[in-house]
């Protein structure tokens, strides 16, 4: 059998999906064995050109992480995604936009204004804003154009499966690095290395069905390491985000901020928080209920902290 | 006049671009470095509770 070809990309990335896949540490030999590396910016030096160079279809199975956030990375996506087989969303950023996609409570103009101008490390006295063409005395040069909004990968391309996290663990990575050089590639448009569980589900801690009269912050209170988050007063997103991540955040006694998304079914993961945060209030009146629900600290950027671009809201207004 | 273009740099995090321009000695005329990604964490971490903003800035570089 001839070797895999294998691709790997970061649009809107912070690396940290890339160097999940090297955290395979010496494995990382046996991937070598089944696949040839096409193309992967952070490792090996193929460029723009030499994917272009490619056939249709060349690629078996291309990575991409990153969310769509200007007109190279949408060009980009489109272009492996004609020169890929498979096409797997990897990581959060990718699926719903992940933490770049916080960049959806604010304004394209507002943005540029913090970043060129008014950013105390900026000196920029005759206001220039990136330009996608620029004329120079040797000719004109190009950057890409900075979308209003973040975009998901499914947003500008079909996606053939989603690897859920921000980002996925190195053991999940290495689990679906087996499934795809097996052949044995589950139905279109399944999420891999997860399960179709919620993290509550396989949470050890102690739930008692205790009601919550106050939210904290995490720095507020010392927690008890037996007893379940939420019912201590910590928003764990773990009734609505998707088991995989063998729980890391709430073993090192952090609540999960959601990095793994919503359940399958759910097309909202805040919006469903808000649902679970609901049943386990302890309020004799709606007012008391507001009150209590009101001392959670930024509520929008929590619950849609990796998913605002692959929301229902899609953006703030 | 010539143009080469190294894009995108390679092995290292981030999007980078270089464009090099020869005269026709075939000697470097200008070269220009360009940065084609901007993701906005100076504004998008504002209104963001303090002690979240590790958590959300640790993902501006993950390696
Ligand atoms: S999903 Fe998380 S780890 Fe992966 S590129 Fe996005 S911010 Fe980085
Ligand atoms: S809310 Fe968090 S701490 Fe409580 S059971 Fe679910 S995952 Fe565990
Ligand atoms: S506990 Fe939650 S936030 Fe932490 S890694 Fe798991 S899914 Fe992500």
């Amino acid at each position: 059998m001839s070797k895999l070809k294998l691709a790997s990309y970061w649009a809107a990335a912070c690396g940290g999906c890339d160097v999940a896949t090297l955290d395979i540490h010496e494995k990382i030999v046996d991937v070598a064995a089944v696949a040839d590396i096409v193309f992967w910016p952070i490792a090996v030096d193929f460029k723009y050109a030499d994917v272009e160079g490619y056939e249709d279809g060349f690629i078996d199975v291309c990575l991409f992480h990153g969310a769509i956030r200007n007109s190279e990375g949408e060009h980009i996506a489109k272009l492996l995604r004609k020169k890929s087989k498979v096409m797997v969303a990897f990581g959060s950023c990718a699926i719903s936009g992940g933490i770049p996609g916080l960049a959806n409570f604010k304004q394209k103009d507002d943005i540029f204004y913090r970043v060129y101008i008014e950013s105390q490390s900026t000196q920029n006295p005759q206001k220039v804003y990136p330009q996608t063409h620029y004329a120079v005395p040797e000719g004109v040069l190009d950057l890409p154009e900075f979308y209003k909004d973040v975009k998901s990968l499914s947003d500008v391309v079909d996606v053939d499966y989603y690897m859920p996290g921000c980002p996925p663990t190195s053991a999940q990575i290495w689990a679906v690095i087996g499934v795809i050089a097996s052949g044995a590639l589950p139905p279109k448009g399944a999420f891999v290395g997860c399960e179709n569980q919620t993290l509550c589900n396989t949470c050890t801690r102690a739930k008692t069905d205790k009601k919550v009269k106050k939210f904290y912050q995490p720095y507020q209170i010392i927690t008890d390491p037996e007893k379940c988050l939420l019912e201590q007063g910590l928003t764990c997103m773990g009734p609505v985000t998707r088991a995989g991540c063998s729980n890391q955040c709430i073993s090192a006694n952090h609540p999960c901020t959601g990095c793994y998304g919503p359940v399958e079914g759910v097309i909202d993961q805040g919006a469903k928080y808000i649902s679970a945060l609901a049943s386990v209030v302890d309020a004799d009146s709606p007012d008391e209920a507001d009150r209590i629900i009101s001392e959670i600290a930024d509520p929008a950027g929590l619950f849609y902290r990796y998913g605002l671009p692959g929301s229902l809201l899609r953006r703030a207004k | 006049m010539q143009r080469i273009s190294i894009d995108p740099i390679t092995r290292l995090e981030g999007h980078g671009k270089i464009e090099i321009f020869l005269n026709d000695a075939g000697g470097v005329e200008n070269c220009y470095f360009q940065i084609p990604e901007l993701r906005g964490f100076e504004k998008f971490c504002e209104g963001r509770p303090a002690d979240q903003v590790p958590q959300i800035v640790s993902r501006i570089c993950g390696v």
